[in-house]
């Protein structure tokens, strides 16, 4: 028996007891959320391929649920060529800079 | 039934098992119930195949999907509960082969 | 409805988010804004829509089919006409199934390659539902899984794990806990909780005295 890492029925020994503190969803990760849906609606991109996307990252285990969703949203827009990865990184590190400096 | 399937190759009650095909990539059998042996229990419908999806394609042929029900005790060595304690898996037509007699 | 972070935004200020995918999230949405691949509106619309559904529209569902064996019939056959009946949008290219629980049989729903939930009838999944200890041990040693969150099954009830891997979402239909005849719809549905719904509790019993 194998399977990517996202399969992870049955794994019982790699983790302990289900953790049942829920945290609050913030700004971002609602946004995260939309982004998907709005793309999906929209015809851009579809389910599986989020879910492939997902699958595919290399931090998958290391990432919180919403930066997975993030990391498959810009993943994908730039893979159907609505944006360039430069672009991105570009505005991303122009936003980090502004909310810093407030 | 969900949706229709005029070509389900399976019914209801028949035995089947799930291939051990290592597969790259997206799908949507999961690893533990490879290999296993279950029945169907309902034809679902026929939907877009998902491993096509997944890499922009466009679904087609569509796949026959099943809702198929194995024994927890014929999936896990000791497993904790009743005999009849039950798991339910969707699977699609290509992930499935005639299972034949028991054994 | 340039990419400036104001007019139309669901919400304005990220500064004190920890995540870098944060900024980078926000930069996606802005610069897709502006190659008009959507519009902020919509983004925000999805955001409300999203946080509308809740498993209160579970719990109404509940309820009907608690006091009415027709609509039980139809919720369990065909859950989106159900849900249209109570004027509960689950439109979208999603199934839904509904699977009952009786006095032989509990059902517990899980999604071991993702995180697939009925969200039109049950909104947001909680986080528990999309970590790994549940992903995983949910379908490996259910009723350890169930003891966890407090559910202790007797050895005769038959305990039926669904794994929703592919087009359907699950819901759990609980059995109408006793003490509950004689109630209204609307106090039926306060007895059933998001966890009964996806199968790790039973619903609340009714309050003995008031």
């Amino acid at each position: 028996m194998s399977g990517g890492v996202h399969d992870m029925g049955g794994r019982r020994e790699e983790f302990g007891p289900v953790d049942r503190t829920e945290h609050e969803v913030q700004d971002w990760e609602r946004l995260a959320d939309a982004v998907n849906y709005v793309l999906n609606a929209k015809g851009h991109k579809t389910t599986d391929e989020m879910r492939r996307a997902i699958e595919g990252l290399e931090g998958y285990r290391e990432m919180g649920y919403y930066e997975r969703w993030a990391a498959a949203a810009e993943l994908l827009a730039v893979e159907k060529g609505l944006l360039t990865q430069r672009e991105i990184d570009e505005r991303a590190a122009a936003l980090e800079k502004r909310w810093a400096g407030e | 039934m969900i949706r229709p399937a005029p070509a389900a190759k399976f019914r209801p009650g028949d035995a089947v098992r799930v291939l051990t095909t290592e597969k790259e990539g997206h799908v949507r059998t999961p690893a533990y119930v490879k290999g296993k042996r279950g029945e169907i229990s309902h034809v679902l419908g026929t939907f877009p195949d998902p491993e096509s999806l997944a890499y922009g394609g466009n679904g087609l042929p569509e796949k026959v999907l099943y809702r198929v029900v194995f024994r927890q005790a014929d999936l896990w060595e000791s497993y904790e509960g009743s005999t009849a304690d039950a798991l339910y898996v969707d699977v699609y037509e290509h992930w499935l082969e005639p299972a034949g007699e028991e054994g | 409805m340039s990419g400036n972070g104001h007019d139309g935004h669901p919400h304005e200020e990220l500064r004190h988010e920890s995540s870098p995918w944060a900024a980078r999230i926000r930069a996606v949405e802005e610069l897709l804004v502006e190659k008009g691949v959507f519009t902020h509106e919509e983004v925000r619309a999805q955001i409300e829509h999203t946080e509308a559904r809740t498993h209160e529209n579970g719990a109404r569902l509940v309820a009907r089919a608690w006091v009415d064996p027709e609509f039980k019939n139809l919720l369990l056959s065909d859950t989106k006409a159900a849900c249209s009946e109570l004027g509960i949008d689950a439109s979208g290219p999603v199934e839904l199934a509904v699977v009952e629980n009786t006095e032989r049989v509990h059902n517990l729903i899980v999604c071991t390659l993702c995180s697939c939930y009925p969200r039109p009838i049950l909104g947001r999944p909680p986080d528990w539902y999309k970590s790994f200890a549940y992903r995983s041990r949910a379908v490996r040693e259910p009723r350890a899984v169930m003891r966890e969150f407090g559910l202790e099954l007797p050895e005769g009830v038959e305990v039926v794990v669904h794994d929703s891997t592919a087009d359907l979402r699950y819901m759990v239909l609980p059995a109408r806990p006793p003490g509950a005849e004689g109630m209204s719809e609307e106090e039926l549905a306060a007895l059933v909780t998001r966890d009964s719904l996806i199968g790790v509790a039973i619903p609340r019993e009714p309050a003995r005295t008031q």
